[in-house]
């Protein structure tokens, strides 16, 4: 046996961001952006239970669907309207990373946001927070703020996805660096 | 790429006399054109080399050839290109593909040097962004590219297009799939429980699919030429696997057509699916049933559309809850739910032996749409 050089066939990482970026801060007057797909519905009753909440708190909310059909003519109207989106908000909520595309994409998008300076959050389930970890390291911000829910979740009953809304507002304003009120936001 | 003078052997000349100052061959040379790390191991003994690239991250478990220096040299030294060439961004982790990486890869696989313009032509196709190559590579599916072949190239590098050609017929053009594979592992990081979430993976993910198109025995133009592309070229297909379909029953092509078709529609299809917008279809036809197709329905187009027919469900066979989101999206038409968007998503090519009886559908994974690209060589060298 004899030892020699071999060449290492891996390739670079892109640089990286590692911190969160801006907090969300006081949510009163702000615009929340929250960004739904086509495929998970307890991704919807969530985000509708925490939308009552951040209304609740003197902010506006709006909603865009994404979709998986990221090429051709649909990949460019989807494009438009994420840039569209990203314009109108002031704070970025994006899921659901739960399966690998998605999770792909739901990153994508919150980096998107994030690069754009919007304070941002991505949230994913349990099984997949080391892809959309992975993901947003070699998408140059391994700081992305990262929500995680519980896995499974869309498989589950309303009244059991309600009550993981509940439970995990506070943990979601934590991760986003905001605050429902004063009293919350000195807090954080 | 940083220019690096490279400590000159004892006993070695400099390699003034090679006409072909892009790299200076297996030999060594005067100015390092390759920018990769260099990692010291065992270099002799591929049991050895296998385990440590494993350790590496770097192996898919099968043996592989030590990229030394010296053979990854005499591999580009076969091939016009510069080292430092970016060939393309590979996804998920946006890694550079380098003409230097691709062949540190495609050397560790034993491709042979002349299967270069192919490995980059299929990566060149797999790179542009409607392929969805991050999609497919993060995905629970189990979905690769599958990588067919048209023109002389097929012929000049022993790509199998007639018996055996998804699998089984030996040659050396075996190790341009798994190269492909190697460089989706190495350079894109498709890595599973890391990167890639796959469920079940797939073995085209190990070796990778490349075939040809039996094209003297087709009644249709080629593939690539049908999607504007003529002669040597690679088209990329996102598949979800091989479904093989048995008809000893059929003697017309309506028959066969209708069989085929029939056969693709299953409620799991990627097709069928309301996470995927759209999907396509690749069928591969034997040349027996080929010949008996065309003779009864001449218009390849009219094939297209009675697969695509055939093909599509009654919306009433899903579950509601299936059902109901279809509906949402307005792809139930007339009670009936389609597996490709239009008919000429569909994709129809010749290959496989002359025993018949066969035919093989690629379900896509959807939401990528296939490329073809033009495989081109560079300059001939000595």
């Amino acid at each position: 046996m004899a030892l020699g050089d071999v060449l290492d066939p891996s390739a670079a990482i892109a640089n990286d961001i590692e911190g969160p970026g801006p907090d969300a801060g006081l949510l009163a007057g702000k615009t929340i952006g929250i960004r739904l797909d086509e495929i998970w519905r307890a991704w919807d009753w969530i985000t509708e239970l925490w939308a009552t909440e951040f209304r609740a708190a003197g902010a506006t909310v709006i909603f865009w669907r994404s979709s998986q059909g990221r090429t051709g003519t649909e990949g460019e109207r989807i494009a438009a309207e994420l840039e569209d989106f990203l314009g109108k908000i002031d704070i970025a909520v994006v899921g659901l990373a739960n399966c690998g595309s998605c999770t792909g994409w739901t990153i994508r998008d919150a980096l998107e946001a994030a690069n754009a300076e919007l304070p941002t959050t991505a949230v994913c389930t349990e099984n997949f927070t080391e892809l959309a970890q992975a993901l947003s390291r070699r998408g140059g911000r391994s700081g992305l703020r990262l929500h995680v829910l519980p896995y499974p979740l869309n498989e589950c009953e309303r009244d059991y996805v309600d009550a993981v809304a509940r439970e995990h507002l506070p943990g979601m304003l934590q991760t986003m660096g905001a605050a429902l009120n004063v009293a919350l936001d000195e807090a954080v | 790429m940083s220019i690096v003078i490279a400590p000159r052997q004892a006993g070695q000349t400099a390699n003034k006399e090679t006409p072909n100052l892009r790299d200076c061959g297996p030999e060594g040379c005067d100015i390092d054109w390759l920018s990769s790390q260099r990692h010291a191991t065992e270099v002799d003994d591929i049991v050895a080399f296998t385990q440590y690239a494993l350790d590496q991250g770097w192996g898919d478990g099968l043996p592989l050839v030590p990229p030394t220096e010296a053979r990854v040299r005499q591999f580009l030294s076969k091939n016009n290109r510069y080292a430092d060439e970016l060939i393309c961004r590979l996804p998920p982790l946006d890694g550079e593909a380098t003409v230097e990486k691709i062949a540190i890869n495609a050397v560790m696989a034993g491709a042979e040097p002349a299967a270069l313009p192919v490995i980059i032509a299929a990566l060149e196709a797999m790179a542009i962004e409607d392929f969805e190559l991050f999609g497919q590579n993060t995905t629970t599916a189990p979905v690769y590219p599958v990588t067919v072949v048209n023109g002389a190239v097929r012929d000049r590098l022993d790509i199998p297009y007639k018996h055996g050609c998804l699998g089984g017929h030996a040659t050396r053009a075996a190790a341009i799939g798994r190269a492909i594979r190697l460089v989706m592992r190495n350079i894109a990081g498709q890595v599973p429980n890391v990167t890639s979430q796959t469920t079940f993976g797939s073995p085209g993910r190990v070796g990778g699919v490349v075939f040809g198109e039996w094209e003297e025995r087709s009644p249709w133009a080629p593939l690539a030429e049908r999607r504007g592309v003529a002669g040597d070229a690679v088209t990329v297909f996102g598949a979800m696997g091989t479904m093989n379909i048995l008809d000893t029953t059929s003697q017309g092509g309506l028959e066969f057509v209708e069989m085929i078709g029939k056969s693709l529609g299953y409620p799991g299809a990627n097709g069928f699916s309301p996470a995927m917008p759209f999907a396509e279809m690749l069928v591969a036809v034997n040349p027996i049933w080929a010949e008996i197709i065309h003779r009864d329905i001449p218009s390849l187009e009219d094939v297209q559309e009675l697969l695509w027919r055939h093909s599509s469900l009654d919306a009433d066979y899903l579950t509601p809850q299936h059902r109901g989101q279809l509906d949402a999206q307005g792809r139930v038409i007339d009670d009936r739910v389609y597996l490709a968007t239009q008919p000429k998503d569909i994709y129809v090519l010749v290959a496989g032996g002359t025993g018949g009886l066969h035919a093989t559908g690629f379900h896509s994974f959807g939401s990528c749409l296939t490329q073809t690209v033009a495989v081109l060589p560079g300059p001939e060298l000595d």
